[in-house]
């Protein structure tokens, strides 16, 4: 003990409340600088096989009390007035008495009930020994990511993860839990995305971060300077060695809104526009994944065959039929409709029966018909005329967020999204040709995309595989929930790391939490903006941790200094669009152009989607071209001849 | 060593009794009410206690084992804390001379020895009732813990800052008996002092009224002044509820007055926090009872 060493508390133990290997008990001066979530050091003075034990713990318990026997003897000594014991001249003798889960044993064997000693509010370096960090923060190939500050009596140590079990291949995934609003789940996110990217090894790989933005402006401005950023927060962030900035690469993509005008985000100031990109999947990436907006009811085994068919035998290639006469080369909904269209004519006008290559005519209808209202399900995010503009899969780069924005889209098209994103980054990353070896997938509100209960939809599904087998892949979840108890526990269970903000009272009555003391379950009630409480694979228990706010403008902050546009004319939206092509591009020009399509907006939208795709070198003359196309097709299109209505009583009609 | 300790077993040796004592405030015994309210003026508190337990029998003689601790407790803040260093020592109390020589010697070689017929004249006849022996032992212990606690009390009057309030009376040193630092109170009443018809006044005090002072002397203890004060009312429970007597040093008595109704107030004021779950808390004041618990504490 030195004089910078305090004796800070004594261990006890009794026979009723005896210590063990993995809990001790002890006692302090009432003014000790002890807490909840405190990490102390047990000094032994019995050595075993000739070492002095040191015990490592975190404070999960207080308790108070003096040498009352029972309340009433202090109304008693009171006589029953309460304001009467505050003039008592003597107080009486009172006990801090503190219980700690232990961290680690030095030695580690023999694993023996904590001995009687002195106790040590933990220096940096015994936080460092206390939750195993030294093996991967300490020598050259360090590991550690950084995820806040334990701070206490003094004590202030970086808390690290092991970016082996954050990201892979020995653990991985995140899962941080807390109420709205008060939890920081999001800003916990963005934190810890700026630490991977600051300190992830690079001769561990590349890394890149897929967002999704499932509300309001929450991640819109991930590139943009934090409005607040106090002393604090930069202590902190000097602390941990992560740059206080804004992410330096992020990529935004969005749907278009039903209208197809403007793109549908919240980051829709024309300031910020360079890195925001449509997001748009014509037939062939939407029907890979029909099973999402298909439920159980619409995809029996009848209608999953004819889905099958369509995608191996029709989509994107010359299918001929005796039946049909003209070949079909089906690359868009719209194809597909003609092509259902032409089907179901044939069959009907044929007399022999109501079956076409094994399928009834009534599972035909049926798929057409949910087939074909996905673009209207999905408008803005599927198009008919198969416009693609899509993520840069096997273009990603390292450290650089890719945000998708799905708030503005229904919840089938979320869900679509979603499968279809995730699914590709898994494809690539199987094949090794992503443009990273790890990426990053932060969900929130998980719980409703892998409900403990519910139906076993293909996202969940689809969640799960990743849960158990991403890491292998380099395909780490982050995902955010209100409730952890309502994600499916092979989700959570999964998850090497978990984070909880403020916690919902009810929640930690939940069974998942009882392994949790009755303080440690108070002080998670209610923990401060800025606080977190981490569980991970090196730490024998959870710890409190703070963690700087993000140096990105915060969602609402960014709306108000960035107002969203207001809704654009056709014109003024084109123009928008095609000037970040081409800034010599004007509206009187755009005025001109479109005005050989009439008035047939879809045209017009269609041209300005092309182009945007093709990103071609003249944007003029291309977008021009593309409206002309249409503009002379349109003589030769004759609305096709009504077919016979569906029998009556057809559930699918 | 197992069992109940000699002092729980022990059975009183002196028989209730009624003793005189000289007023020194008027000629008469009265009830004084104290006019004025309690006041805080105790700045630290003295306790001794003491454990005997039978460790062995050696041919029949009992080997008592006895630990005796005191300490002073100062109060800083409304806290606690021990001053100086407590006392504390522990012996094995046997009949020397009712004994084999070498046993003693080897006994002594492992623990202090304290020959309980060390003071019997010549020619007595040595005790051999095992109960006899074992009781002078009690009292050989009690002798030691009332020598240590009158150690820290001297020590007190001479570097101490503050009046100290110890248990139990204080005239058995003389400096510790004529310190203005020291104040005594007696818990127990086996002896009641009394002048002339004044009994009924005593028992029938009220809360809050002290009789008049007295003076009391013998032979072997110095003269001190000493009156009875009710703490709490007693109610129903008897005539010595919440009676204490009260010693201070007998040197001016043209100020006893003033200061009996100084020390009372200042008992007074000690009723809380009440001494509870203690079964003396009606005369025990919290600061004797924490450092008695100090005590229990800290002997082995």
């Amino acid at each position: 003990m030195t004089e910078s060493d305090p004796v800070l508390g004594r261990v006890v133990a009794t026979e009723k409340k005896p210590n063990t290997p993995h809990e001790f008990h002890f006692w302090t001066a009432l003014d000790a600088p002890v807490g909840i979530g405190t990490i102390v050091r047990v000094e032994s003075a019995r050595a075993v096989g000739g070492v002095l034990p040191r015990i490592y713990g975190v404070v999960t318990e207080g308790f108070s009390y003096t040498d009352l026997q029972t309340p009433l003897h202090d109304v008693l000594g009171a006589d029953g007035e309460p304001g009467a014991s505050a003039n008592a001249p003597t107080d009486r003798t009172e006990i801090r008495l503190y219980t700690a889960a232990v961290l680690r044993h030095v030695p580690e064997e023999p694993l023996q009930p904590v001995p009687m000693g002195t106790v040590h509010l933990a220096s940096e370096a015994d936080v460092q020994v206390a939750l195993r960090m030294e093996s991967y923060v300490q020598g050259s190939a360090t590991r550690g990511i950084p995820v806040g500050l334990y701070r206490a009596g003094g004590t202030q140590a970086g808390v690290q993860l092991d970016a082996d079990f954050l990201l892979g291949p020995e653990a991985a995934h995140l899962s941080i839990s807390g109420v709205s609003g008060l939890a920081t789940k999001t800003s916990a996110v963005e934190w810890l995305l700026s630490s991977i990217f600051a300190h992830f090894p690079a001769e561990k790989g590349r890394v890149a971060a897929v967002c999704f933005n499932v509300k309001g402006p929450d991640l819109c401005f991930l590139d943009q300077p934090a409005a607040q950023l106090d002393d604090a927060d930069r202590a902190i962030y000097d602390a941990l060695d992560v740059p206080a900035a804004p992410f330096a690469d992020v990529q935004y993509f969005a749907p278009w809104t039903a209208k197809g005008g403007q793109l549908a985000t919240l980051r829709s100031n024309e300031a910020l526009q360079d890195n925001v990109q449509p997001l748009t999947w014509g037939l062939r990436e939407t029907l890979q994944y029909a099973e999402v907006l298909l439920n159980k009811d619409d995809v029996d085994a009848k209608a999953d065959a004819l889905i099958d068919f369509i995608k191996e035998r029709v989509l994107d290639q010359v299918f001929t039929d005796e039946l049909l006469g003209a070949a079909h080369e089906v690359r868009t909904f719209s194809g597909l409709d003609k092509w259902f269209y032409e089907v179901i004519r044939a069959i009907e006008g044929r007399d022999r029966g109501d079956t076409w290559r094994t399928h009834h005519i009534a599972t035909i209808r049926k798929v057409r018909n949910r087939l074909s209202n996905i673009s209207t399900r999905c408008r803005g995010l599927v198009t008919d005329d198969g416009t693609v503009s899509d993520l840069p899969f096997k273009a990603f780069t390292d450290r650089t967020v890719y945000v998708v924005d799905v708030a503005n889209l229904e919840e089938d098209a979320q869900d679509l999204v979603f499968a279809r994103v995730v699914s590709q980054l898994r494809e690539h990353l199987e094949r090794r040709d992503l443009g990273v070896e790890h990426v990053v997938v932060f969900v929130d509100e998980l719980n409703k995309y892998a409900p403990a209960d519910g139906p076993d939809t293909y996202v969940r599904k689809m969640l799960l595989d990743i849960a158990e087998r991403g890491r292998y892949l380099g395909l780490v979840l982050f995902a955010a929930q209100q409730f952890r108890s309502q994600v499916h526990r092979r989700v959570v269970g999964n998850s090497g790391t978990s984070l909880y903000g403020r916690m919902d009272p009810d929640e930690l009555a939940t069974p998942g939490y009882q392994t949790l003391a009755p303080a440690t379950k108070a002080r998670l009630a209610t923990l401060e903006k800025g606080q977190l409480m981490v569980r991970h694979p090196h730490f024998g228990q959870a710890v409190f941790v703070r963690f700087p706010r993000p140096a990105v403008l915060t969602g609402r902050e960014g709306v108000e200094r960035f107002p969203p546009a207001a809704e654009l004319a056709l014109d003024a939206a084109v123009t928008r669009a095609l000037r970040r092509l081409d800034p010599a591009i004007t509206l009187a020009w755009v005025q001109d152009a479109i005005a050989l399509a009439g008035d047939n907006e879809d045209d017009i939208l269609r041209a300005r989607n092309r182009t945007l795709q093709a990103k071609p070198d003249d944007v003029k003359a291309f977008f021009k071209a593309q409206l002309k196309k249409r503009v002379l097709a349109e003589p030769a299109r004759r609305g096709p001849s009504a077919l016979r209505a569906a029998p009556e009583g057809d559930p699918y009609g | 060593m197992t069992g109940r300790t000699l002092e729980l077993q022990r059975e009183p040796d002196t028989p209730p009794r009624l003793e005189t004592a000289v007023p020194v405030e008027g000629s008469d015994i009265t009830a004084r009410a104290i006019v004025e309210g309690p006041l805080v003026g105790f700045g630290a508190f003295l306790d001794g206690i003491q454990r005997s337990t039978i460790a062995a029998h050696h041919g029949g003689v009992p080997i008592v084992h006895g630990a005796v601790a005191a300490a002073i407790r100062i109060r800083a803040g409304r806290r606690m804390q021990v001053w100086e260093r407590p006392f504390r020592s522990h012996a094995c109390y046997l009949p020397a001379t009712a004994l084999d020589p070498a046993f003693v010697a080897a006994l002594s070689a492992r623990c202090p020895v304290v020959d309980t017929l060390a003071d019997q004249e010549l020619g007595t006849p040595t005790p051999r009732h095992p109960g006899d022996l074992a009781a002078r032992a009690l009292t050989a212990g009690q002798r030691a813990r009332e020598a240590a606690e009158g150690s820290l009390a001297e020590a007190w009057t001479r570097r101490g800052a503050a009046p100290l309030l110890m248990d139990g009376g204080m005239s058995g040193r003389e400096t510790v008996a004529r310190s203005p630092l020291v104040v005594g109170a007696v818990k127990t009443h086996r002896t009641l002092y009394v002048a002339g018809e004044s009994l009924d006044v005593i028992l029938g005090l009220r809360e809050g009224e002290r009789t008049t002072a007295m003076a009391i002397s013998s032979p072997r203890r110095t003269a001190v002044a000493t009156w009875y004060l009710r703490l709490r009312e007693p109610g129903a429970r008897g005539p010595l509820f919440g009676l204490v007597r009260v010693e201070i040093a007998h040197d001016d008595e043209s100020s006893i007055t003033a200061r009996a109704d100084l020390v009372s107030r200042w008992l007074l004021a000690e009723r809380t926090p009440v001494a509870l779950p203690d079964v003396r808390w009606d005369v025990m004041v919290y600061g004797i009872r924490e450092c008695e618990q100090y005590l229990s504490a800290i002997l082995p």
